[in-house]
């Protein structure tokens, strides 16, 4: 049942397809961090039209499955646009901003938590508030939101997928090839499943290690 | 097939996503608060309860759905091979596993004062888990359960891959069916998912808000 | 040219909190007619039941709240103007706070020196100095490469006053400098208070320290409501003061205070 495994011409395959999970995954998370906290910043501070556009942005990326955002990012937007577009990088986009709807509200928590007094303390020695966000804010939120990042990585890695459904080449579609090429159905999942596991559970690992080591004692972030 | 008729296709899809997703939540119910409880109290058997997280933290769900359906399907056709029952299973205990981190965050947060203030009016452990903590653990959790009921609406996208006829494979389906459409489907169904999470996390929301500053807590 | 270092005229000042219905909000009306001027040199002392809006008038002074009518003025700046950078301003102006509110991810060291940096935009060397000194001044050389976590109550309010000084501001403003404090631990915080009082340092303290206040306050003034009631040295308040109400307050509190 798992002769296959022994077979090395299946090897590349696993490997493409492992490469590309992990990079749309790492892309995505991290640019899903870096704009959702701008966005956060944006909810705070600014105006309606502002906090507006932000809640319409997030409500549509939190509230669709991913799996649809997709398929909109790969057929509608260059039928609309009336342009062929490398479905390679629409993927990397929608991952980013996807992710960047859910960290917004992990960001946001996480300034919160400390926002108040660390801007009073901030400004009462001169810093003005960009400063302060600069220099006293996010250096402590990005520590504070450490396990909420960790999940949001969890999830996205599961999403996608995905990917595979759309006629791209990540871990899973490795799996429907490897499965149509040697019929085996069960064997081959579970080892797909397995690599899955073992990526997620290790990046998490080093990710709690990371937060252990970082993180501001005292303070957590109760997740809402 | 013109706008209308396509979004009634797609909306005849929705009992579908539904009942997934409501089966798999009670499901979820089911599985995740007796496993946060038996986390908390029964500390030697509670890893038990942590490798079941981290299985369904570490595997994708599409890949368990194919596992499951078309890996065991062929040998135990009941009740394996029925796909909707597959699909209500998966993201069921998918759900038990996220469910249990909310109850047990819920259960710390609720305090072990209840607990202990119920044996003194001479309840045992069980009893007074079952009259003092649970209605206050889900008190304390309708925030976390309202995001997991509307991922489990959401999830359900992914029951395209058993080929369940839900939203988003009629989506698909749509976008096969001449004439060439590649915008209206997808658009009518991100549309038809948001109108569906958006509701449920709001009221639940206000729900347990007003509950919680009632009891206090 | 003022004499004043600080001078507060018709300040007024008014909050919402917000309650979970609409109908629940309630309107503090924390400052109503606040008028106060503080020459160099001057150690006075704000006291009064809690609630009465001795904080959110000390903030307003430092502009960390924003008053809605009356002035404020640094010297000669008028701060409640429009268009006034008021971060040039609140770096004239050393705040310290009843919760302390260090920045926690950074050492005793780095809060002292981060507003000399990053505000004053002083080179490394000198600023590592400057909050050395400050940090010796309050005597808390031991933590100074610990973090605020690692610290006792007293020894994380030293720093917070040593942050507040470090920048010779032309003022330090303290709200309730040891309230949140364990009892054992404020005696620390006081004597660093009495020290930079014999210093000469310009000083407006908001607090219920009396036997601090009694010692060290050149001028004590009570607040209540909103207003301030009465002013004048710490003898009067402890022998006989003119209104009733400071008379009441009096009372009770030199009943309570048993540490003398």
């Amino acid at each position: 049942m798992f002769e296959w495994l022994f077979d090395p011409r299946y090897y590349p395959l696993i490997l493409q397809g492992l490469t590309l999970t992990v990079e749309i995954t790492l892309f995505g998370v991290f640019l899903g961090l870096l704009l959702g906290t701008l966005l956060a910043i944006g909810d705070i501070y600014g105006g309606k039209l502002v906090r507006g556009i932000i809640a319409v942005y997030v409500e549509f990326f939190r509230g669709s499955p991913l799996f649809v955002q997709l398929l909109i990012a790969v057929y509608t937007v260059p039928a609309i646009l009336n342009l062929q577009i490398d479905h390679y990088l629409l993927a990397f986009l929608v991952f980013g901003l996807n992710s960047a709807g859910y960290q917004k509200g992990y960001m946001k928590g996480s300034m919160q938590t400390i926002l108040d007094d660390q801007m009073a303390a901030g400004t009462s020695v001169g810093m003005s508030k960009v400063q302060t966000l600069r220099h006293v804010i996010l250096p402590q939120a990005y520590r504070i939101v450490i396990p909420s990042w960790t999940n949001e990585f969890c999830s996205l890695t599961k999403s996608t997928s995905t990917l595979a459904f759309i006629g791209l080449l990540d871990l899973t579609g490795a799996g429907l090839s490897i499965k149509g090429a040697t019929m085996q159905i069960l064997p081959v999942w579970i080892v797909i499943g397995a690599i899955y596991l073992v990526w997620i559970t290790g990046f998490s690992k080093i990710m709690d290690i990371i937060y252990e080591k970082k993180k501001i004692p005292g303070v957590e972030l109760i997740m809402q | 097939m013109d706008g209308w008729q396509q979004l009634i296709f797609l909306l005849e899809g929705v009992p579908l996503t539904l009942s997934i997703s409501i089966f798999s939540f009670l499901i979820g119910i089911a599985v995740g608060l007796p496993l946060a409880f038996i986390r908390v109290y029964e500390k030697e058997i509670g890893f038990v309860v942590d490798a079941y997280e981290k299985i369904w933290r570490g595997i994708p769900e599409i890949v368990l759905l194919l596992l499951i359906y078309f890996g065991l399907g062929p040998y135990f056709p009941f009740p394996f091979g029925n796909a909707f029952f597959v699909a209500c299973f998966v993201l069921g205990l998918r759900s038990g596993a996220n469910q249990s981190q909310i109850y047990r965050g819920a259960i710390r947060g609720v305090g072990d004062e209840q607990m202990i203030a119920g044996s003194s009016v001479g309840f045992s452990k069980w009893n007074s888990i079952w009259h003092i903590m649970i209605p206050q653990v889900f008190t304390f959790s309708t925030p976390g359960l309202a995001s997991e009921y509307a991922l489990l609406i959401k999830d359900s996208a992914y029951v395209y891959v058993i080929g369940l006829a839900e939203v988003t494979t009629r989506s698909l389906q749509l976008k096969a069916m001449p004439p060439v459409d590649f915008v209206t489907p997808f658009v009518l169904a991100a549309v038809i998912y948001i109108a569906l999470t958006f509701p449920i996390a709001f009221t639940l929301d206000r729900w347990g808000n007003r509950r919680k500053k009632k009891i206090g807590l | 040219m003022t004499e004043y270092v600080m001078e507060a005229r018709h300040v007024y000042k008014t909050y919402r909190i917000k309650g979970t219905k609409k109908e629940d909000t309630k309107i503090v009306e924390a400052v109503k007619d606040v008028s106060l001027q503080i020459r160099k040199g001057d150690i006075k002392l704000i006291f009064g039941p809690s609630g009465s809006g001795k904080s959110t008038f000390l903030r307003c002074m430092a502009m960390l709240d924003i008053p809605d009518k009356g002035e404020i003025y640094l010297g000669d700046q008028c701060l409640t103007k429009p268009g006034v950078d008021l971060n040039k301003a609140r770096a004239r102006i050393g705040f310290v706070f009843q919760h302390i509110y260090l920045f926690r991810h950074l050492t005793a060291l780095g809060n002292v020196e981060l507003a000399l940096r990053k505000v004053l935009k002083l080179p490394k060397e000198e600023a590592r100095k400057r909050a050395l000194a400050a940090l010796e001044e309050v005597k808390v050389t031991e933590c100074i490469n610990k973090y605020p976590s690692q610290l006792s109550g007293g020894q994380a309010q030293r720093v917070g006053i040593a942050r507040a000084i470090v920048r010779s501001p032309d003022i330090i403003l303290l709200d309730e400098p040891t309230s949140a404090l364990d009892p054992e631990l404020t005696g620390e915080v006081i004597d660093t208070l009495r020290d930079l009082a014999k210093e000469g340092t310009t000083m407006l303290i908001v607090s219920h320290e009396m036997p601090f206040a009694r010692d060290v306050a050149e001028e004590m003034i009570f607040y209540d409501e909103g207003h301030i009631i009465e002013t004048g040295p710490p003898s009067l308040f402890f022998n006989a003061p003119n209104t009733d109400r400071a008379k009441q307050f009096m009372t009770r509190i030199i009943n309570r205070t048993t540490r003398e």
